[in-house]
């Protein structure tokens, strides 16, 4: 087990460092100005060119603003945003952090709870009606554009019929001594939108993968044998079955735990939801390279974490995989 | 009733709750303004981000203001803010007498201290911003006695007392003197700033909102708006839903007819349209793309250059683009700006003559595609522009389908912002849809529009170089007598030349709840003057009495 572990820790470090140094190099080949913002995009003397350029590190080699930039984000300091000069990349790194794992986290819980308990029922109830009706409305939400959806969703319960706040992650208007209830009203009623956004265009995948395995199990002999000891249908289908349905959804949660960090571009924008999304979209369209650089490596770190964590889950929960 | 709808009615009784206080005053309360970028650096001089201006405009006042017409060469039309008098003591001084009863928010007076120290730290060529350039006719500032500044200028000329109060109001130097130029950004001071205006700094949250409260003290009277909170949104869309859903009170954007129209049909909102200093224009590039060293190949002829102005029927462009939320321009001026009403009209639209023109340049349709070509060069142009705004991409298929009708052939080059903007900075462009926001003034023409303006650093990118304008915007600038009939004759200097074909100057659209009263909002600074509004008592919202 441990030196399995230390492969895939030593395989997911190695590639961590091929895509930050992909990255670094990539945006800095990309066409577009990062110190124009600080001049009101006009264009620069020389002198003036010069100093910002040192200002921000960027009249050295590529290889020195690389291992600069290597050394101290080792140390955890991603250094100074161009845009929001001078704020430094932690500080805003940190600021939108809360807002992303809040809002990743909650459209993780919805699509996995309500995902794979209708992955299963549709399973149980494989070519009925509603089975065929489940299908085609997962699979229609997953082809919706998710800004079109949000949109969609902001003109109908926010601004006809006032239910739910169109943007923003708080009331800008709470009282600084709301109380917790208060508070967590605020934030759920906040949260609904962007979580019904993102759950509708993701929830298809979880329900279809849940779907195929729970069918994959239930025509399996000990799942016929459970029954025929008697055993109520939940306790086959939960106890039994769905334990062994479970291997794919582990590996789609790898795949989906990253979204906790990176958000959503589109939705953030949309809802002006706070978060790392927003800011990594502000920093694409500045080419603000500090922050872009910060919020990419949180976003591949997450993705090889999540990874590590899934191979864990499998290695844990099936023994199968413990000799490849 | 169904549950979700039960839900929602308490979710709207929860967003109303929280701990009201009885209010005593029924024309006071609260204004959410919606912006699309954060006011990371709400002290004036060290950004000019119009989050950061807009936010420092209610924090911090000028000795003086530009009056409501917002003429930068009349002395005698400004208002006084920090300074309640001022006089003129021969053709290069002015002295400013300092209201007594201004305080910075720290409770210490401003003083004549404060203003200097200000007006020659921002003269400095060290600091990070180039108000050196801006400054740079200011002789000398002092002070005589704690309340009176005295200004003197290298040369007379109309705009001197623009130029001594505008571009760098006060800072308090009490908290500031000891901090260098270069650190002033990273300063404490920039997290919680301490001005002289009717509002003071409250909070910042990052991609939330800034909230500033009133400032009791104001000597100039308390504001009835007690709080301002300034809630981010960076997408338009959001923005507008903000306002929509009754989470905000007011934004100001420019906006095309589609999107005014929800908030036309909401009876809690109005929309106040006025003049601004905005302009959009189709700028000619010319020298070759690229490389300024060679005339462009088609754009370097001015002939040229007037038949695709010729060709362009901008009245009907804007009306269709922008109904009537914009106005079309004679020169690189906003509606807003005085000088807009002394400029020579521009001839209208003549596609026979801009054929005919052409014609005479040799400009043939040999290969009968229905576009113009000499010599075997197409008479075809780039015309770039950032894809990011809407303004911009919504006049540019009109642009190329109007020309297609004169014989040329215009490709559409539709970019990323900063790519576009890095394009146009090194002169790489045919034809670029340049959009910005001018000064008050019209000396700004100095930088884009003169010979002096082109090379490294100067922001004439499209390399328009007129001696005959030059010499006679310098004497605009100069004139101290007639300073409009020197304008005007500038201005036509500028048109007979073609550097561009002037577009449109977009409104200034405010949208704004139904309920605030004594509304003013200026081409300048938008919300400045917050601190005159009022709330109707009958219409006062749960906001409003917090």
């Amino acid at each position: 087990m441990a030196a399995w572990l230390f492969r895939r820790l030593l395989q997911a470090a190695v590639t961590f460092l091929a895509v930050a140094a992909m990255l670094f190099v990539l945006m800095r080949a990309a066409p577009g100005d990062p110190l124009g913002r600080l001049t009101d995009d006009r264009p620069m003397t020389p002198a003036e060119q010069q100093r910002l350029k040192a200002l921000f590190g960027l009249d050295q080699p590529i290889a020195t603003q690389f291992t600069r930039f290597a050394a101290a984000a080792a140390n955890g300091d991603f250094g100074v945003s161009i845009e929001y000069y001078p704020a430094r990349v932690n500080t805003l790194i940190r600021s939108r952090l809360g807002a992303s794992l809040l809002l990743g986290g909650a459209v993780l819980l919805v699509n996995l709870g309500l995902g794979i308990w209708l992955g299963v029922f549709q399973a149980r109830r494989r070519g009925s009606a509603i089975d065929q009706w489940l299908t085609r409305l997962s699979l229609a939400g997953y082809a919706m554009p998710s800004f079109w959806l949000a949109l969609v969703l902001v003109s109908l319960f926010a601004v006809e019929w006032r239910l739910l706040p169109a943007a923003q992650m708080t009331d800008p208007l709470l009282a600084p001594d709301a109380g917790l209830l208060t508070r967590s009203w605020d934030l759920l009623t906040h949260l609904v939108l962007p979580v019904v956004t993102l759950s509708v265009v993701t929830i298809a995948a979880t329900m279809r993968y849940q779907r195929t395995a729970m069918l994959e199990v239930l025509r399996l002999d000990y799942v016929r044998a459970a029954r025929a000891r008697g055993l109520p249908e939940s306790t086959v289908v939960w106890r039994h079955a769905w334990r062994n349905a479970l291997f794919p959804i582990l590996t789609l949660v790898g795949l989906m735990l990253p979204m906790l960090v990176s958000g959503s571009v589109f939705v953030e924008s949309v809802f002006a939801w706070p978060g790392l999304g927003s800011l990594a979209a502000g920093a694409i369209a500045t080419r603000d390279y500090p922050v872009l650089m910060a919020t990419a490596l949180l976003v591949s770190g997450a993705v090889l974490v999540s990874g590590v964590l899934a191979d864990l889950g499998s290695y844990a929960l099936d023994p199968r995989t413990r000799n490849r | 009733m169904s549950s979700f709808r039960l839900l929602g009615f308490a979710a709207l009784a929860l967003r109303a709750a929280g701990p009201v206080q009885a209010q005593s005053r029924p024309d006071h309360g609260t204004i959410v303004i919606t912006i699309g970028a954060e006011p990371t650096l709400p002290v004036p001089t060290l950004s000019s981000a119009k989050a950061n201006v807009d936010v420092a405009s209610l924090m911090f006042l000028p000795l003086a203001r530009p009056g409501r017409k917002l003429v930068t060469a009349d002395e005698k039309s400004f208002e006084p803010m920090l300074a309640r008098s001022w006089n003129r003591r021969d053709s290069v001084t002015l002295a400013f007498d300092l209201d007594p009863r201004a305080t910075w928010h720290d409770g210490v007076p401003v003083t004549s201290r404060d203003v200097v120290w200000s007006l020659n730290r921002a003269r400095d060529s060290t600091a990070p911003l180039p108000y050196s350039l801006l400054l740079r006719d200011l002789a000398t500032v002092t002070a005589e006695g704690p309340l009176r500044v005295v200004v003197t200028f290298r040369r007379a000329y109309a705009e001197q007392m623009f130029d001594a109060v505008f571009h760098a109001p006060p800072l308090p130097a009490h908290l500031l003197d000891t901090i260098p130029p270069a650190r002033l950004a990273t300063s404490a001071f920039v997290s919680r700033p301490v001005g002289n205006g009717p509002y003071r700094w409250v909070k910042f949250e990052p991609g939330r909102q800034a909230e500033l409260a009133a400032n009791p003290d104001f000597f100039l009277g308390p504001p009835k708006l007690d709080r301002v909170i300034f809630v981010i949104a960076r997408a338009g869309d959001a923005q507008l839903n903000l306002i929509l859903d009754g989470t905000a009170d007011a934004y100001e954007a420019g906006l095309l007819p589609r999107q005014i129209t929800p908030i036309v049909e909401n009876p809690s909102l109005r929309i106040l349209t006025q003049p601004s200093f905005g302009i959009g224009y189709l700028l000619f590039n010319h020298r070759a793309p690229g490389d300024r060293t060679k005339p462009h190949p088609i754009l370097a002829d001015p002939e040229v250059r007037r038949a695709i102005a010729l060709g362009i029927d901008r009245q009907a462009l804007v009306r269709a683009v922008f109904g009537p939320y914009a106005s079309v321009i004679e020169g690189p001026f906003g509606s807003a700006s005085w000088v807009r009403r002394i400029a020579p009209t521009i001839p209208g639209p003549n596609p026979e003559l801009a054929r005919k023109i052409l014609a005479g340049r040799g400009w043939k349709d040999s290969d009968g595609d229905g576009y113009l070509d000499k010599e075997g060069m197409p008479l075809a142009l780039r015309l770039s522009y950032p894809l990011s705004s809407l303004p911009r991409v919504s006049v540019a298929e009109p642009v190329q389908s109007m020309l297609r009708a004169i014989g040329v052939r215009i490709e559409l080059n539709r970019l990323d912002g900063p790519v576009w903007n890095d394009r146009r900075n090194k002169s790489d462009f045919d034809i670029d849809i340049s959009q910005t926001t001018m000064d008050p003034t019209p000396s700004g023409l100095v930088q884009s529009w003169t010979c002096a303006g082109i090379g490294p650093g100067g922001t004439n990118v499209g390399s328009t170089c007129n001696p005959r304008f030059d010499d006679a915007l310098s004497r605009a600038i100069r004139a101290s007598t007639d300073a409009s009939g020197a304008w005007k004759t500038a201005i036509a200097a500028l048109q007979a030349d073609n550097p561009a074909v002037f577009l449109y100057s977009l409104a200034q659209v405010v949208v704004l709840h139904q309920r605030y009263r004594n509304v003013s909002v200026r081409a300048d600074l938008p919300w400045s003057d917050l601190w005159r509004w009022s709330v109707d008592p009958s219409q006062q919202l749960a906001r409003d009495r917090r």
